[in-house]
């Protein structure tokens, strides 16, 4: 499998030869999407991992041990329900089905249907969704 | 027998009324016999909670010392406007901040009314009664004297339906229309509604106490564009937008679980504003208006793409409801509604139970609005030709 993620990294940690590590550790092809990084002040590493599920896990694990701050990178709809008054402006830009009226005129919310196509969150007059590219790993 | 709205609150009085909600009502005459209906139920709550731009806030603030002519005023960096007397302001809903489109009026009352504190600046030329030419400072509803809503148009009767027909996706305070007709949105509480359960507004009128906001308030002169020459059907029922209504209320005994700023994309700032209005059942013709169910109400389907809006079909509120409606073509489109009706339900069963436990009482109109109204557009004309 493939995953994105964002690596933020402090000064000291930018010393470390972290991404041979986890190529020679964990098993994992590494492809650098993005880099901002230089000595003395940290920065952060967009790369693209690939390999089974656990080497990727084991990688996540390693790298958040030695202080890398990690997080995957998923396009994803963020949804604040708290605020939510119930008007259905979403439901009339939403082609997935994730966003509806249930027959108590109450919002229905089902993640597993969106296709984060962001339209919803111009169309919400209350301002709740977000697309969110990150995601704690 | 007919009632009068004296022997039903002495009935609120005695704890013998029996209110119910529109919804419930129009259920319940699907049942029975409107006279025995009309001899049951005393009082019908209606309600709504939509996005409603006309509507603002009467602040007084108090006098600096020394005093200031308050001539440019802003809160929190939204415009309000300076032509009262030195400290009365009026701020609109729909007033933008200077510095965040998304940002109004609308949210400056919400704050005030949740009890946070707003930015006060104003300026004024100086002069020997009110030398002071500048303030900066905060305000919160507790430091306030007087901070009421009074909205010049409220509770639109009937409000059209919109549809987009153009290439691109439009933005309006009908919310986010598709393009090629994909999508239709409307803004009611149907037969929940206040003036589609009373279209002649026979109980409806200056005086008429109401739920506002999460407050008392009052309808306090019919609502600007007030319409009363639109065709109706065999119910009385206007097929396009018709009757409005001015409101009034203490904004200092209201929540922002009934009052709700709002920002549509690409339009600007509006407000949602909770409003609840009790009916008497006064006689079986009452009752027959308030038996009044979304299948029986018909608006017109507006093309937001096209110049004046033309209409492109017409439908019932319950094929709205139903989440598909067929254009006159014989497209297909599915809809989406812009009003909470969740929360106008939550308000028509609050206000019954203000009533049931003789907190709030019926008042009869002092003046009746206009039966012959329409709505003029705004003409060009050259250099003041008559």
């Amino acid at each position: 499998m493939k995953k994105r993620y964002a690596l933020r990294f402090s000064p000291t940690l930018v010393e470390q030869p972290i991404v041979s590590k986890l190529a020679r550790s964990y098993d994992v092809d590494i492809n650098i999407l993005n880099a901002d990084v230089a000595s003395g002040r940290g920065g952060k590493l967009i790369v693209e991992l690939s390999g089974t599920e656990q080497d990727l896990d084991a990688s996540v694990v390693y790298l958040g041990e030695i202080g890398v701050i990690v997080s995957e990178m998923v396009k994803e709809l963020l949804f604040n329900q708290e605020g939510c008054i119930d008007c259905g402006a979403c439901t009339a830009v939403c082609s997935s089905g994730a966003l509806w009226m249930d027959a108590e005129a109450k919002l229905q919310f089902d993640v597993s249907h969106c296709v984060v196509c962001g339209l919803c969150v111009h169309a919400c007059p209350m301002r709740l969704f977000e697309v969110s590219h990150e995601r704690e790993a | 027998m007919a009632k009068t709205v004296a022997q039903i609150n002495e009935k609120i009085k005695k704890g013998t009324v029996v209110v119910v909600s529109a919804e419930a009502f129009s259920a319940m005459a699907k049942e029975k016999d409107l006279k025995e209906l009309s001899e049951e139920v005393d009082i019908v709550t209606t309600a709504t909670f939509g996005p409603m731009c006309s509507s603002g806030a009467i602040i007084n603030f108090g006098h600096w010392s020394p005093g200031i002519r308050m001539e440019e005023i802003t809160l929190n960096g939204v415009n309000a406007y300076e032509g009262l007397a030195a400290v009365d302001t009026y701020i609109g809903a729909a007033s933008e901040s200077k510095f965040d489109a998304t940002y109004g009026g609308s949210n400056v009352i919400e704050e005030l009314i949740d009890g946070k504190d707003v930015r006060l600046h104003a300026r004024g030329k100086g002069t020997d009664c009110y030398p002071t030419k500048e303030i900066d400072t905060y305000i919160n509803k507790d430091t306030i004297n007087e901070f009421y809503l009074f909205n010049p148009r409220n509770a639109y009767q009937n409000y059209a339906a919109a549809t987009n027909s153009t290439n691109r996706i439009k933005y309006t305070y009908m919310g986010s229309l598709l393009p090629q007709f994909s999508n239709v949105t409307y803004s009611t509480s149907g037969e929940l509604s206040p003036l589609l359960n009373d279209p002649y507004l026979r109980t409806i009128g200056l005086g008429t106490r109401i739920f506002l906001g999460g407050g008392e308030g009052y309808v306090v002169w019919n609502g600007t564009q007030f319409n009363t020459r639109r065709e109706r059907t065999a119910e009385g029922i206007p097929t396009l937008p018709g009757a409005t209504l001015a409101v009034i209320g203490d904004a200092k005994q209201m929540s922002r679980e009934y009052i709700r700023s709002a920002y549509y994309e690409k339009y600007g700032v509006s407000m949602f504003v909770g409003i609840g209005i009790p009916i008497p059942v006064l006689d079986e013709k009452m009752a027959a208006h308030l038996a009044i169910s979304n299948e029986k109400i018909t608006t017109n389907i507006l093309d937001y793409g096209q110049d004046g809006h033309p209409s492109v079909g017409t439908c019932s509120y319950a094929e709205l409801a139903s989440g598909l409606v067929t254009l006159s073509d014989g497209k297909e489109v599915k809809t989406a509604p812009l009003s909470s009706l969740a929360k106008a339900r939550e308000i028509a069963e609050l206000l019954a139970s203000w009533i049931k436990e003789k907190r709030f009482f019926l008042s009869e109109p002092v003046h009746t609005f206009p039966t012959d109204s329409f709505v003029k557009p705004l003409v060009p004309r050259e250099g003041g030709e008559k």
